[in-house]
């Protein structure tokens, strides 16, 4: 029988995490956040510019470590993890959509979205099939042939959230997926992200813009490292 | 990561900095280039030594007056004379000896149709057209008759022939001055050799006792040439005849001997020697070379880490852990250094081929010294590339990700 803590995917405990500074000292991004977030939630984390939204987000991601606290994720303490078990969980858990810098230069769409499965050790014939499926899902399925410098910004962000979907993880953590983005293709982009969670998938999106945080069922808003308000749509209307 | 993959991916990023990845393989190229080049030249020479000295037979030794080797070229010295040539030919107890010929050597002015020349002349017993086996253009070479009678007559190189009678004409009958003497020419010779060219082709020879008598003035000998039948007993034929000659130069025990002996086949040591050290020279410069087109490749490699930073921030993102990363940086850098090998090897095999054309010696290609040559250029990526690709491998992704 599931308990309430099976559908927890990811907690964390009273995280702090500290930037050492120059002149010795330290600055608290993060003081003493504890939240849950469950599967099949599609969330925002809002906050002004330096709140640490994004700290908080790439700790999530398991991209950065803690100061202290604990960071559950499906119930193990991942804190203690090393750089190579951390990369397993980035690689099969999460998937990542960025404000810039998303793609690699060089290469194809189709290589771009592949590259998590070479990581994965997926095998080559599974690899090409599982590319077009996640491109016809965002609608880019003519494209997988084009340059990843050849595409338009909306199209980028579709095939990142493409190879963010491709190894199936548990949760996709967007950090400002629109921010480099006009406001038709802004509103494309987190209904792509929308539709994504009606499938099923868990959706977290870092913002600072109060619209695109509209669109998530889950607002977490966080000023100087602390969440000050944690609503869901009931609670804050739509 | 599968490999065919590292190395799309490998290509794909060096061929997008093309002019800079060609520019940090040019110290390698350079490096391998020049010990396939000089290498194969090396063997190319030893080759055609080789060549040129069983054209002549190694079957023979020579023995040359004085107690090092300068000193019997620059002619000063008199310690071997006919008369042990001929005690030589005359010992019984030296069965191993199938012939004995001697010259003596002397340059003197020449004239002929008003030309005037100082030329080098040879004195030759006519056992020595046994030993060196001149080939005619026109005409004989000296017999044993010419000799015994010291006869006034002469063999011509053929570059000496076009010097007093003009190219392409048959100057056997015309008469030659050689000291103030006449003397008739009886054969035009020419080398079959192109390392000895120079000993046949710009040279007069007349019998050792007309030159002796009538011409040098003198009876010591330059050298000595002895044929022996059974090479494998070069060496103790070689002690008896110095035993001989020490006897007859009345030579204490412990004395230095007062001529020198050299076989054929220590000619070939020599080339083989000088090819030796000459490729040890080239290695080592090589070696440094390598050393410096490595460094490039180090410091280009850096380059590129620090210019990727956030591409490899992006990949850690997506599962890239620390070992696909240094796989992925240092296989960039063998690729490259690979690629330069196989390019130095190419262009060493082509500069070795047109210099062996122009030379005239052949090309030879050591598969050994290609393997290695490429097996280093590959180790110089991977010793050279290892600490970018650690640096980058090491990277935090989330400080690569911030990187700007």
């Amino acid at each position: 029988m599931k308990t309430k803590d099976d559908e927890r995917l990811i907690q964390l405990i009273n995280i702090i995490k500290d930037f050492p500074m120059p002149d010795g000292s330290k600055y608290r991004a993060i003081q003493g956040i504890s939240l849950s977030i469950k599967k099949g939630e599609f969330l925002s984390i809002t906050g002004p510019s330096g709140s640490g939204k994004s700290t908080l987000m790439h700790i999530i991601g398991a991209l950065d470590t803690i100061t202290s606290g604990k960071y559950l994720f499906k119930g193990k303490d991942i804190s203690s993890y090393t750089s190579s078990e951390l990369a397993k969980i980035r690689n099969k858990e999460i998937g990542f959509v960025f404000q810039s810098y998303n793609l690699l230069p060089r290469t194809t769409v189709l290589k771009n979205v592949e590259r998590p499965m070479l990581y994965g050790h997926i095998p080559s014939e599974e690899r090409k099939s599982r590319v077009m499926k996640a491109l016809q899902l965002v609608g880019l399925g003519e494209k997988a042939q084009n340059m990843s410098n050849k595409i338009s910004g909306g199209e980028i962000q579709r095939v990142a959230i493409a190879r963010a979907l491709i190894m199936n993880p548990e949760i996709i953590l967007a950090d400002e997926p629109t921010g480099n983005l006009d406001s038709k293709t802004s509103r494309e982009i987190m209904q792509l992200l929308h539709d994504l969670h009606e499938k099923g998938s868990t959706v977290a999106v870092i913002t600072h813009d109060e619209k695109i945080a509209n669109y998530t069922d889950r607002r977490i808003h966080i000023v100087d490292g602390k969440i000050v308000s944690d609503m869901n749509k009931k609670k804050y209307g739509s | 990561m599968d490999l065919k993959e590292l190395f799309q991916s490998a290509f794909t990023s060096l061929k997008s900095n093309g002019m800079r990845t060609f520019l940090t393989m040019l110290g390698i190229i350079i490096g391998i280039s020049s010990v396939i080049l000089i290498y194969s030249i090396g063997q190319g020479a030893v080759v055609f030594v080789n060549n040129e000295l069983s054209s002549f037979g190694t079957n023979f030794f020579q023995i040359n007056p004085g107690s090092s080797l300068m000193s019997s070229m620059g002619g000063g010295a008199d310690t071997i004379t006919l008369e042990d040539v001929e005690a030589i030919r005359k010992d019984t107890s030296l069965t191993n000896i199938k012939n004995v010929g001697a010259f003596v050597t002397t340059s003197v002015s020449v004239s002929a149709n008003d030309v005037d020349k100082i030329i080098l002349v040879y004195g030759m017993s006519p056992e020595i057209v046994d030993l060196l086996n001149p080939t005619m253009v026109h005409g004989e070479f000296i017999t044993a008759d010419n000799n015994l009678n010291s006869e006034q007559v002469v063999v011509i190189g053929d570059k000496v022939s076009e010097t007093f009678f003009g190219q392409g004409t048959n100057s056997v009958g015309e008469k030659i001055k050689i000291a103030n003497k006449t003397f008739k020419v009886i054969g035009v010779t020419r080398s079959g050799s192109v390392l000895f060219g120079g000993f046949f082709d710009n040279a007069l020879f007349i019998p050792i006792n007309t030159a002796m008598n009538e011409v040098a003035g003198s009876s010591t000998i330059r050298e000595v040439d002895i044929e022996v039948k059974d090479t494998n007993l070069m060496n103790e034929t070689i002690n008896q005849v110095t035993e001989l000659l020490r006897e007859r130069h009345n030579l204490k025990v412990g004395e230095e001997n007062d001529f020198i002996t050299a076989s054929a086949t220590d000619s070939l040591t020599i080339v083989k020697t000088i090819t030796n050290v000459l490729t040890l020279i080239i290695v080592a410069i090589s070696a440094i070379s390598l050393v410096v087109g490595g460094v490039g490749v180090m410091n280009i490699m850096l380059v590129s880490v620090t210019e990727r930073t956030k591409e490899i921030g992006l990949l850690k993102s997506i599962g890239a852990d620390d070992k696909d990363i240094l796989l992925q940086f240092l296989l960039e850098a063998i690729v490259m250094t690979g690629i330069g090998g196989v390019a130095g090897i190419l262009l060493g095999i082509f500069g070795a081929g047109v210099i062996a054309i122009l030379v005239g010696i052949p090309l030879v290609v050591s598969p050994i010294a290609v393997t290695v040559a490429f097996g280093v250029s590959m180790l110089v990526g991977i010793v050279f590339g290892m600490y970018p690709a650690q640096r980058a491998a090491k990277l935090s992704p989330i400080d690569a990700l911030r990187y700007e």
